[in-house]
């Protein structure tokens, strides 16, 4: 998916000669407010768009929870101009940093969004570049902004959302390779690398702890999601879901449903799977924790039709965050703790 | 709700041509005589529980008549005793009780209103069901459905009654169409409220589309017998109702020359309706189409006397929604699909059907 594409930076650089001999042929030149990316010509491609990385951007907009916890991780606070749509509390070393920053509860509209004049829109879903939703990337691209879907969710065309993604993109490396790319991006090269070492130090140190520990059929199967009117919820095959538990030593319980990330599935169907553990994963308010899912847990527990399952007799089903099931820099955090639920013999 | 085109006799629809004069021609139905009637009512009563008990065989896994029989005479608390006593029979009763109400309302509307097209869905009455119930539960936090059904009664009767105020604007007055229109618009708007409601409350996501498009999937005992109530209320009001119908389908004047009390039938035809589709609605969402079809083919099949498509109504009704249901949850499997869609699916060819012909009349 890196690095530079020659003919797109190639046709940029055109296009910004082109412009540039119309200003100067209309004389209708106010000073551009920023020195224009595409004269440096240099490129860095995600999810099949190319993204200037020369002159920084200055005024990001960041949607959804991985977003805006990338963008303080990497240490551009500062030129964040709006931040959308939480799922949970932010991770704890970014809450004095997001206190301070414009947040709207959801997305804004699209004439919202581009009244900050944004020079870049970071979103942590694909679904933000959508005609419902800001509009593609190609759109926002026209009036002077690039843009970023963290790349385990690239759909397989701009202005498409979840049931175009590209499975072999959902890793934990495309997460790394996403910040070492955006550190580029934003000029924050450094601060990259040091995010990108703390998460593998933290995906290591569980790696290790499970090596020859536990054996592949013995690895629990999970079920991350959350009761709803119809049954359940949950974490599909394409969902970064998988990934993490994968790392944390465990098997998506509903790895195989891979035509979206999200599935809503029927009561009997989760009988029928019969997951060793149960992740209720609460959702969507700036303050949410996983504490606020004692309800749905004990919905669950509660259940008669689910008095048989494994993950209830045990006493297996926890309190989880959607937040932590979402690719981004919490990811690392969120496989240590999976991998202490599932596997709380081996950790502590 | 109920009235209205009966009070406007110089407007008849065009669907019902001739307007009050009845009986017409047909009126007999496939069945004539109360034998076949009864005896074909006996086969249908077969038929349903056949189809309930598929309701309870077919689904994620296929169980027999055995597992079935064991989980009430042997219970063990297996899995399978589990699916059977806490998900398939309450999901199979819902389907029964639902899809009763929602039979016996559709033909209320359409006897009262005298209009072909009469639905509970089509006319908004779900759609606003529908809506009061997500306002109290995602506004006014309550959860438990003896608590919303009552919003649940309110919205029916608004929406019922906006229906027919926007449906009866303009010189021809409300006929057939012109409602249906008026509940399409209607209930495209309550939709979209409800659709704007529940995806802006964001502790849902998308978890409750129950409310947009009706499913049995969640069914629960606790919640069948809390609605219960109401719709053996609707029902026994309903079965009060046939005579009157009857007398109401002989044109207004006749009636009224009968001893027949208009304004009382139309205040507890609505009364019934409110109180079976509001209920269905709290129950399964809003469901539609099988309010409309029903009727008609029960009334093909025992003419229109209404002491005979009542009780037709009732078990065809449940019979259609448990069909409907038990193909939904086998056609995207492992996934399901809601039961609203799969009757829009049927009953939508068939209410265009009944509208282009003209001669619909029957009523």
């Amino acid at each position: 998916m890196k690095p530079t594409n020659a003919r797109a930076a190639l046709s940029r650089a055109r296009s910004a000669a082109a412009l540039a001999l119309l200003l100067a042929l209309t004389a209708c030149g106010g000073t551009p407010s920023s020195p224009t990316p595409e004269a440096a010509g240099d490129t860095v491609r995600n999810c099949d768009v190319d993204v200037a990385v020369a002159g920084p951007p200055e005024r990001v907009f960041a949607a959804y929870q991985p977003a805006i916890e990338t963008a303080h991780a990497l240490g551009i606070s500062d030129r964040l101009v709006g931040t959308a749509f939480l799922d949970a509390q932010v991770m704890d070393a970014y809450t004095g940093a997001q206190a301070d920053q414009e947040y709207y509860p959801n997305l804004p509209s699209r004439e919202e969004l581009l009244s900050h004049e944004p020079d870049f829109v970071f979103s942590g879903f694909n679904d933000a570049f959508t005609d419902e939703s800001f509009g593609t990337r190609a759109s926002l691209r026209e009036l002077g902004a690039e843009s970023w879907i963290l790349s385990p969710l690239c759909p397989s065309e701009d202005g498409r959302t979840d049931e175009t993604i590209d499975p072999a993109t959902v890793t934990m490396d495309s997460v790394y390779a996403d910040l070492r790319d955006l550190g580029a991006v934003f000029g924050t090269e450094e601060r990259a690398e040091q995010v990108i070492a703390d998460m593998e130090a933290t995906v290591e140190g569980v790696t290790q702890t499970l090596d020859g520990r536990v054996a592949p059929e013995d690895r629990p199967t999970v079920m991350i999601g959350r009761p709803s009117d119809e049954g359940f919820r949950v974490a599909g095959g394409p969902d970064f879901s998988t990934e993490i538990i994968d790392l944390a030593g465990g098997v998506n319980a509903f790895a195989d449903l891979d035509s979206r990330r999200n599935h809503t599935v029927a009561t009997e169907d989760v009988i029928e799977r019969d997951p060793d553990f149960i992740l209720v994963d609460v959702c969507c308010d700036a303050q949410m924790t996983s504490a606020d899912a004692a309800d749905q847990i004990g919905q669950i527990m509660d259940d008669p039709a689910l008095a048989n399952l494994t993950a209830v007799t045990a006493g297996q089903v926890e309190g989880f965050t959607f937040a932590d099931r979402s690719a981004g820099v919490r990811s690392a955090a969120a496989v240590a703790t999976v991998a202490g639920i599932i596997h709380s013999d081996l950790f502590e | 709700m109920a009235h209205h085109v009966a009070e406007r006799p110089a407007s008849p629809g065009p669907a019902v041509p001739g307007g009050r004069t009845r009986p017409r021609a047909g009126g007999t139905g496939l069945l004539s005589g109360p034998g076949a009637r009864g005896t074909g009512l006996a086969a249908a009563v077969a038929v349903l529980v056949a189809l309930a008990l598929a309701s309870v065989l077919i689904g994620y896994q296929t169980l027999s008549a055995a597992d079935v029989y064991a989980a009430y005479a042997a219970f063990t608390g297996s899995d399978t005793d589990l699916v059977v006593r806490h998900l398939r029979v309450p999901r199979t009763l819902a389907g029964l009780a639902v899809g009763a109400a929602l039979g016996v309302s559709g033909v209320l509307v359409q006897g009262v209103t005298r209009n072909p097209l009469g639905d509970p869905g089509i006319l908004g009455i779900n759609a606003g069901a529908a809506l009061a119930a997500v306002v109290a539960i995602s506004v006014l936090g309550v959860s438990t459905l003896l608590g919303y059904v009552g919003f649940a009664f309110l919205g029916a009767a608004v929406a019922a009654c906006a229906v027919y105020a926007v449906g009866s604007l303009g010189p021809d007055g409300a006929g057939p169409v012109r409602l249906a229109l008026a509940g399409a618009a209607i209930t495209a708007l309550l939709g979209s409220l409800t659709s704007a409601i529940v995806l802006r409350d964001r502790a849902s996501l998308d978890e409750y589309r129950f409310w947009i498009v009706g499913s049995l999937a969640g069914a629960d005992t606790s919640a069948l017998l809390q609605a219960l109530p109401f719709l053996g209320a609707g029902l026994l009001l309903a079965a009060a109702l046939a005579r009157p119908l009857n007398a109401v389908a002989l044109g207004d004047e006749l009636a009224r020359s009968l001893g027949t009390r208009l304004w009382l039938v139309r205040g507890a035809s609505a009364l019934a309706v409110v109180l079976l589709a509001g209920a269905a609605t709290a129950a399964a969402g809003p469901i539609g189409f099988v309010g409309v079809a029903v009727p008609h083919i029960a009334r093909a099949l025992v003419g229109p006397d209404y002491r005979w498509v009542l009780p037709w109504s009732a078990v065809l009704a449940p019979a259609l929604l448990l069909a409907a249901d038990i193909v939904g949850r086998v056609v995207v499997r492992p996934e399901e699909l809601q039961v609203g869609i799969v009757t829009a699916f049927v009953g939508a060819p068939f209410f265009i059907l009944l509208v282009r012909r003209r001669r619909t009349a029957g009523l």
